[in-house]
């Protein structure tokens, strides 16, 4: 642990003390090479689940894959900022890359909490670079009304789980989850229990009828704002719901059905807000919300193959997510507009881009064999065992998710070319790259998909 | 032609229009230059935009942002009347309802109970 969060650590020195010509790539580099550092957490050995214990960390099959993810992410946020950054003063863009090795580091401390309040803390701390990047560097005057939702939704939802942490610290005296299996029974089971201590996730996730804030901070966050959000902090919200969700066991059972009922009909009608979207980031927001709509519905499920197939499909769409966002970055950048219908018809000049607008809009509508696919499968497969009307409701949702991401691509590649684009700058290298970078471990885990399915041994 | 009928986005052709014929007042005239002019001046406007070689961002169309403005915000315009609390019962409460009711039972009935 400690060689990754050193590693992670010593970054904002760099930061702060290189000379400015020597800003980016070394942060890049650095970071690059603590994304493969951390993939030595893939192989678990313990007989017990949890490997690199430390005092209050540890990492097992589930957090391994999320840690990874985070880690991963940096390089890409860094590589994707440095173009719109090129303009900010020399403080601020060291500001800006601090900002975001924070959020590195209160995540990878929040995958690897065993003390479920170091989870909070953490999960609470990574509001605050958040807040700050979209306040700051946001492109619309509406940054400050979607700082506004999403500071206020999450203090809000998480402060009921707080109180429920120090009720089950004070009624078991551990908060420890490499112990949780046994001092879960001494717990005393009640709804508002239940409710505190996954409202906050629900929130995060986002859940349909609480998911407010989403659009707005995807929207009006910058490049590297968004890509964290989708990655990484929704899924902080489903790792949270299946950690806790082995603590307040019993009483889950009746209390998962409007959860999961919002769920499911938040895939449907995400989907539908999706297709009559004009802002593209607002439709990869929406369709977002529709893809954690299933991770909730598997999570609230409680087997095993729904425990497999949430993580399964955050991890694939964070991945799918974080790409689509740069891609739509890409084209903000050029035309600064973010608009559908005025960047259409791009694949006669940008025929490369094209490719990755495809492969990722094929990764959204979830085509096997990816993860996607593969994750969506398990959770629709789940639910279908836990009760044959919710496949009504997946079927359709699969079904939308499809016509609303072909209608993107359609709309932003294919067609006529608008006669008011006459000239656009062309693609560099490093956005190339950059999607490269998304496409690669997407590609990689349909080979092995046993390191995100949290089987443990 | 003659057969043209009024509909809600197509704009009459002015060969159709009878005012053309029958009504040729001077007054009539003179607004109907002005709304050209108008219109002449604002295609002129766009045109020096479109080729104007050093141009690198989008000609900006205030109809569209003020369109687009009002796709975004239209919770602040948000007033409650039978129409709209129609829609949210039949897309919010009512699928919700159905779809508890239906999971409830289904889960009641599987857990051994004969009947609901």
């Amino acid at each position: 642990m400690m060689k990754i969060l050193t590693p992670t650590l010593m970054l904002i020195p760099l930061t702060w003390l290189s000379s400015f010509s020597h800003l980016w790539r070394p942060t890049l580099s650095y970071s690059f090479i603590i994304s493969t550092l951390s993939l030595t957490w893939i192989k678990n050995m313990s007989e017990t689940g949890w490997t690199s214990l430390g005092l209050y960390m540890a990492t097992d099959t589930l957090s391994t894959p999320l840690i990874i993810l985070t880690c991963w992410l940096l390089p890409l946020m860094i590589l994707a900022s440095q173009d719109h950054m090129k303009t900010e003063s020399q403080t601020r863009q060291r500001l800006y890359i601090t900002l975001l090795i924070f959020l590195q580091l209160f995540l990878i401390s929040a995958f690897s909490s065993t003390e479920l309040i170091m989870f909070y803390i953490m999960f609470e701390a990574t509001l605050i670079p958040t807040l700050m990047i979209i306040t700051r560097w946001g492109n619309q005057l509406e940054r400050l009304s979607a700082g506004t939702y999403l500071l206020f939704y999450t203090l809000i939802s998480s402060l009921p789980l707080l109180v429920a942490l120090l009720m089950i610290q004070t009624n078991t005296g551990s908060l420890s989850l490499t112990s949780a299996q046994f001092y879960f029974s001494l717990i005393p089971q009640h709804n508002f229990l239940w409710l505190a201590c996954f409202l906050a996730f629900l929130v995060k996730m986002p859940l349909y009828g609480l998911h407010l804030w989403l659009p707005k901070a995807h929207v009006e966050a910058p490049i590297a704002g968004s890509m964290i959000l989708a990655a990484v902090l929704l899924k902080l919200g489903g790792y949270g719901m299946t950690r806790i969700s082995t603590i307040v066991d019993p009483i889950s059972k009746n209390m998962t059905y409007p959860f999961i009922t919002l769920a499911l009909w938040g895939v449907i009608m995400t989907g539908l807000v999706c297709l009559q979207q004009m802002d593209l980031k607002s439709l990869i927001a929406y369709s977002s919300v529709g893809h954690m709509g299933l991770v909730v519905g598997g999570v609230l499920t409680q087997t095993s193959w729904g425990y497999s197939g949430a993580l399964i499909l955050m991890i694939a769409h964070g991945l799918t997510s974080s790409a689509l966002f740069c891609l739509a970055n890409i084209n903000y950048e050029r035309t600064h507009s973010r608009i559908m219908y005025l960047t259409r018809g791009l694949q006669i000049i940008f025929p490369l881009m094209a490719i990755w607008w495809l492969s990722f809009t094929l990764a959204n509508l979830a085509l096997p064999p990816l993860p996607n696919m593969m994750g969506e499968l398990t959770i629709i497969v789940c639910m279908f065992n836990w009760s044959w009307w919710t496949i009504i409701f997946t079927g359709l949702g699969t079904l939308i998710t499809a016509a609303y991401s072909l209608h993107m691509f359609t709309t932003t590649q294919r067609g006529a070319l608008p006669p008011h684009i006459t000239s656009l700058t062309p693609m560099n290298i490093k956005e190339h790259l950059l999607i490269i970078l998304h496409l690669l471990p997407l590609l990689l885990l349909i080979l092995k998909p046993e390191i995100i399915t949290c089987w443990s041994s | 032609m003659a057969d043209w009928k009024k509909a809600s986005l197509s704009t009459q052709p002015i060969t159709l229009d009878p005012n053309e014929y029958f009504n040729t007042s001077p007054e009539f005239r003179r607004q109907q230059k002005d709304r050209l002019a108008m219109q002449a001046n604002l295609k002129r406007q766009y045109q020096l935009q479109l080729n104007n070689p050093h141009r690198t961002q989008l000609i900006e169309d205030p109809a569209l942002n003020r369109w687009v403005y009002a796709r975004n915000h239209t919770l602040e315009h948000f007033r409650p009347t039978l129409r709209t609390s129609l829609l949210g019962i039949l897309y919010g409460v009512v699928p919700l309802c159905a779809i508890f009711y239906a999971l409830k039972r289904d889960r009641w009935l599987r857990s051994g109970s004969q009947h609901w």
